[in-house]
């Protein structure tokens, strides 16, 4: 069973399909990033997900049911406000009762300890930064101690030390197998905390799959930087024709080679290479295609199409 | 459900606004039952003082004054918590079956108190409590309180529902009246959609009849609310 299936999920307004026809599985317990620029289509398809938006066509899963899982589902919505007259505390304890949870005001204040909230346990919402908010959020998502959490661009708007502590939060939530599905524009932010990404562009699907598979698929060059010894001339006339063979592109330096290469099974070719040439390598490292690069490189892809 | 009504119940008590109105009922209707104490000889003379005539006067302050008392504290219920986007909150933690029936079970109760406390207080004059007139002031204001939800349902800026509110609040007792003493067909259908006509046919029963409204207007925020986006 998938933690959210759907099937042809679309949503129109104004005869444009803002989410087209999706086609989604979301394994259970993983963390799953859905990617895209503002306006792409993530926080509509979140909130059918979430049952804040009804879906025009299609249908979905959660959980295997067919309904919004209301009891075993957290959600943080994008763009909503808190009621201005209750405090954190009041907050929790209001949507607590609204779950039927009977949550002990030691429980309450211990969910408000998890995201930092708890000096701020008795003040007001008005009162509260965006930060704040944005904790609070996620801390009304966890009253139930959801199977599945939903977070909607959990960390946009925040200062630096709120989103170290978002996502610390999110990966202990994680550590407890909950199911993680949050949508953000923030590339670094998906390419640390998920396992699974999709990335939507005008309301459709334009990639999906894990890290290694996006990369493996859209990006086929590697460039490895190699630290060695000084090179003599004897050992650049003997390294030269061989990393010439192995490699697209090669840059040379006195003590650092820089190779671009087909893929990561030619790495150790190299190095052989270096320690025939009786070369001392003291460090290889590999630049990785960043998520941002394979965004790029999407977005590029679909311009020719 | 419960919580959300009990939230909605609270709140109507902490507003300025319904402090007034409170104040305002229970000192009219104490006024009023003193005044006619005050006369009480006269008008025994002239067709008897029955309890009920106290209570009376509070009906009628329900009757002329409640529609603009309901639309003014719960003209918005619905379409502020869409506005400031509370509801996103809500929606994702229950039905919103549930959001519209808690929201109309708050203000209900809000009423059945304020109404109860004002026969309370009258209580010495009327030396027994006249559930019939209770329950005529109550349904009376039930009818409003429907229509304050429907209107909140279907129109999504509270500014509009304030002003479309007090409209129909003044409008609906003026096409009430007008009715029992107009032969105009128009007039004369309108009124069977308002709580007037079967308040002026003076049997109870037909006081319960007016019950049917507000579970219509219920009914169709039910309808409109499965549809919306939030």
């Amino acid at each position: 069973m998938y933690a959210i299936e759907t099937e042809g999920l679309t949503k129109i307004y104004a005869n444009k399909k803002v989410v087209n026809e999706i086609n989604l599985k979301v394994a259970q317990g993983s963390v799953f990033g859905f990617l895209g620029k503002n306006g792409a289509g993530k926080s509509t398809f979140i909130n059918m997900l979430a049952g804040l938006i009804q879906p025009s066509s299609g249908s979905f899963k959660i959980l295997g049911e067919q309904t919004h899982q209301r009891q075993k589902m957290g959600v943080l919505p994008d763009y909503s406000t808190f009621y201005d007259d209750l405090t954190a505390f009041q907050h929790l304890k209001y949507f607590s009762r609204l779950l039927n949870v009977k949550l002990p005001k030691s429980e309450i204040l211990n969910l408000l300890q998890r995201v930092e909230l708890e000096e701020a346990a008795h003040v007001k919402a008005k009162k509260f930064s965006f930060g704040m908010k944005k904790k609070l959020g996620i801390a009304q998502a966890l009253i139930n101690e959801p199977d599945i959490l939903f977070l909607d661009e959990p960390t946009s708007g925040v200062d630096a030390n709120a989103v170290l502590t978002i996502h610390r939060l999110i990966q202990d939530i994680s550590k407890e197998g909950t199911t993680i599905f949050l949508t953000s524009h923030n590339l670094d932010e998906v390419e640390k905390m998920c396992d699974d990404i999709a990335i939507m562009n005008q309301g459709v699907i334009t990639a999906k799959g894990s890290m290694q598979q996006l990369r493996a698929k859209y990006q086929n060059k590697l460039i490895v930087f190699i630290k060695h010894s000084r090179l003599n001339e004897k050992q650049m006339s003997s390294l030269r024709p061989q990393l010439e063979e192995l490699a697209n592109k090669v840059e040379w330096n006195q003590e650092l080679t820089t190779v671009t290469v087909d893929g990561e099974w030619l790495i150790p070719e190299i190095n052989r290479s270096f320690l025939h040439a009786n070369v001392d390598v003291f460090r290889i490292e590999v630049d990785e295609p960043s998520l941002e690069e394979i965004f790029i490189k999407i977005g590029e892809n679909q311009r020719s199409a | 459900m419960l919580a959300i009504g009990l939230r909605e119940f609270q709140n109507l008590f902490k507003s300025i606004r319904s402090i007034i109105i409170i104040l305002f009922i229970f000192s009219v209707t104490l006024g009023i039952a003193k005044l006619i104490n005050n006369y009480k000889e006269v008008l025994s003379e002239v067709g008897g003082l029955e309890g009920d005539i106290y209570m009376g006067g509070l009906l009628l302050l329900i009757i002329g004054a409640g529609p603009l008392f309901v639309t003014s504290l719960s003209h918005n219920a619905i379409n502020q918590e869409v506005h400031s986007r509370t509801i996103r909150f809500l929606a994702t933690k229950v039905s919103r079956e549930k959001i519209v029936l808690g929201k109309f079970l708050g203000i209900a109760m809000y009423w059945m108190v304020c109404i109860l406390v004002a026969s309370l207080l009258i209580l010495p004059f009327t030396k027994g409590f006249y559930f019939h007139q209770f329950m005529e002031a109550l349904i009376f204001i039930l009818y409003f309180v429907g229509l304050a939800i429907f209107l909140s349902t279907l129109i999504t800026k509270p500014g509009m529902t304030m002003f479309l509110g007090s409209v129909l609040a003044i409008l609906l007792p003026i096409i009430g009246l007008w009715s029992l003493w107009s032969e105009n067909l128009i007039i004369d259908l309108v009124s069977y959609l308002t709580p007037y006509y079967y308040y002026s046919v003076g049997e109870h029963i037909y006081t319960y009849v007016v019950l049917i409204f507000p579970i219509l207007f219920v009914l169709g925020s039910l309808l409109l609310i499965r549809k919306k986006d939030f």
